[in-house]
């Protein structure tokens, strides 16, 4: 038997990097184009600013905000909130996001779990997470243990019922192999159950960073010292209007940084994925 | 050779076999009482027509479901080895992973050693002629690869039997003559029992030792037929055999009212 041909790993077929090209060129076009539409907004607004059309009192011109913002990341002062909200929001992420991956999956495979858990998840997904601060504030005091518990709250929903949907939405036959093939429960979670619902894992997490980001601002505003919520809270409180425009700015880049990040990670985790 | 009948020992015994399931108008019997030994090394092929419960019978002798009744034995020779790997129909190749994970994903199962892996799954990558695809993902392949996978991981792993259910159903006419030949081609390496379902009397003469005729629903064994080619056999010439065409003619014979029992329930 001649098999050493075929155990080294071969060159792409001329199919399949044609096929590459042609999305990447897709891919780059509408990359610009995420790009554009904000810088696009931003001019509208400057432009609005300047000629009195919006009360710059409110809606200071975002040349004014920006002005304000490199000041304060000059000074360490952006930095320092950016960092602990960050923190909270890893902290809050993993702790809420990996016990959902694991109950979602597990849900999604057993029909047992999911009669005795979905009901509690759709009595609770409903309550709105801002509402329940007050209530993690008395359990967690005004530390960053209620912080974290926010933000791991927020998360757990949607990762956790994107995981189940995930599964179920498996093909059947896939676990038929996996039974004919004879694997393992924890074999199917990794081979099957887990790479199947990625994709709508994914999706699930960068539902899941969202909410983090707004559950992170609310809980911030209540006896935090430090976080882009406080520092929001704080410039409201000596009517700091352009300080205020900065921290909302920094969430909006983060969003726009975490939903990036995660675009790329996905297509890295799922590369078998047709778009 | 078919030799199925005459010396070769049985491989798989299926001893009254039966399956009922529950459904909206009460009990519906899929399977009634099916026997029939299988010989080691035969190609055996089950024909019928649709809703004959041929798939169900399939699903049974691969353990994925319980009969109602009766028994399947699979006479082992080496434990060390899967009873058995079976080729599905339709897509069953796993999408998230490249043709080489795929095609090795029993051995990686099993804990086989890499080296093993990498000669085995090298070997039947080659002789499905995907080597070069080893890297590409399914999504990537046309149905006919997809469905060539799907046979090198069942090789690959080595089982005792192999079981096919209609795998080329889905491919169109071209596609599914190569494929019955490669089939054959890779399966005469080794020889091993195979048991094909399908609704194609064609398929099942071309491919077959021995050719299991079942009723309409519920489904029995209707007649058993051996299959006179020798092998290796050449898809293309088998077809110019004289034979070939009063074998496909006799077996319609037996199948014509079958399946216009199974058309005339369907319209009840």
């Amino acid at each position: 038997m001649s098999v050493e041909g075929a155990a080294t790993p071969e060159l792409p077929a001329p199919v399949v990097e044609a096929l590459d090209a042609e999305s990447l060129l897709g891919r780059h076009f509408y990359e610009l184009l995420s790009v554009a539409s904000p810088l696009a907004l931003l001019g509208l607004w400057e432009a609005s600013a300047r000629l009195g059309v919006v009360d710059a009192r409110f809606f200071p011109a975002p040349s004014g905000v920006a002005e304000t913002f490199w000041s304060m990341a000059r000074s360490g002062e952006l930095w320092l909130h950016t960092e602990a909200s960050l923190l909270r929001l890893l902290c809050g992420f993993l702790v809420g996001g990996i016990p959902a991956l694991a109950l979602g999956i597990a849900m999604g495979l057993s029909s047992l779990l999911r009669a005795l858990v979905e009901p509690l998840i759709a009595a609770t997904y409903p309550i709105p997470k801002s509402a329940i601060m007050p209530l993690l504030l008395l359990v967690f005091g005004l530390g960053e243990a209620s912080k974290v518990a926010m933000v791991a709250i927020g998360v757990f929903f949607p990762v956790a019922m994107n995981a189940v949907t995930g599964v179920l939405e498996i093909n059947r036959i896939y676990l038929d192999v996996g039974r004919n093939y004879r694997a393992s429960r924890w074999q199917v979670f990794r081979t099957i159950a887990l790479p199947g619902a990625l994709p709508f894992i994914m999706t699930g997490i960068k539902l899941g960073v969202g909410l983090g980001l707004v559950l992170i601002a609310i809980s911030e505003m209540l006896g935090a010292k430090s976080g882009l919520g406080y520092l929001i809270w704080n410039a409201w409180e000596i009517l700091d209007v352009n300080a205020m425009y900065v921290g909302l700015f920094t969430i909006a880049l983060l969003g726009f940084f975490f939903t990036h990040v995660l675009n790329v990670l996905e297509r890295w985790l799922v590369p078998w994925k047709t778009r | 050779m078919s030799d199925a009948a005459s010396g070769a020992p049985a491989k798989i015994r299926l001893r009254h076999l039966a399956k009922r399931f529950r459904s909206r108008p009460g009990m519906v019997t899929a399977i009634d009482d099916v026997s029939v030994e299988i010989a080691a090394g035969c190609f055996f092929m089950i024909v019928g027509p649709s809703g004959c419960g041929k798939t169900t019978l399939l699903r049974i002798i691969a353990g994925l479901e319980q009969p109602s009744a009766g028994s399947v034995e699979v006479l082992r020779r080496d434990r060390a080895k899967p009873v058995n790997s079976m080729i599905f129909q339709g897509d069953s190749i796993f999408p998230w992973m490249t043709v080489w994970d795929n095609a090795a994903y029993g051995l990686v199962l099993r804990g086989v050693a890499r080296s093993q892996i990498r000669e085995v799954v090298g070997h039947y990558l080659e002789r499905t002629g995907l080597t070069r695809f080893a890297d590409a993902y399914p999504h990537q392949l046309s149905g006919g690869m997809k469905q060539r996978v799907a046979i090198a991981r069942a090789f690959a792993n080595d089982p005792e039997i192999l079981l096919m259910d209609e795998p080329f159903s889905a491919l169109d006419e071209q596609n599914k003559t190569l494929l019955q030949q490669e089939l054959l081609r890779i399966w005469e390496e080794h020889k091993k029992t195979v048991v094909f379902i399908t609704h194609s009397v064609d398929e099942a003469v071309t491919l077959g030792d021995r050719i299991m005729i079942m009723t309409a629903q519920p489904g029995r064994a209707k007649a058993m037929i051996d299959v006179p080619f020798a092998r290796p056999r050449s898809v293309l010439d088998l077809r110019a055999d004289p034979r070939y065409g009063a074998l496909v003619h006799r077996i319609w014979g037996d199948l014509r009212e079958e399946v216009q029992r199974a058309r005339a329930e369907a319209h009840q």
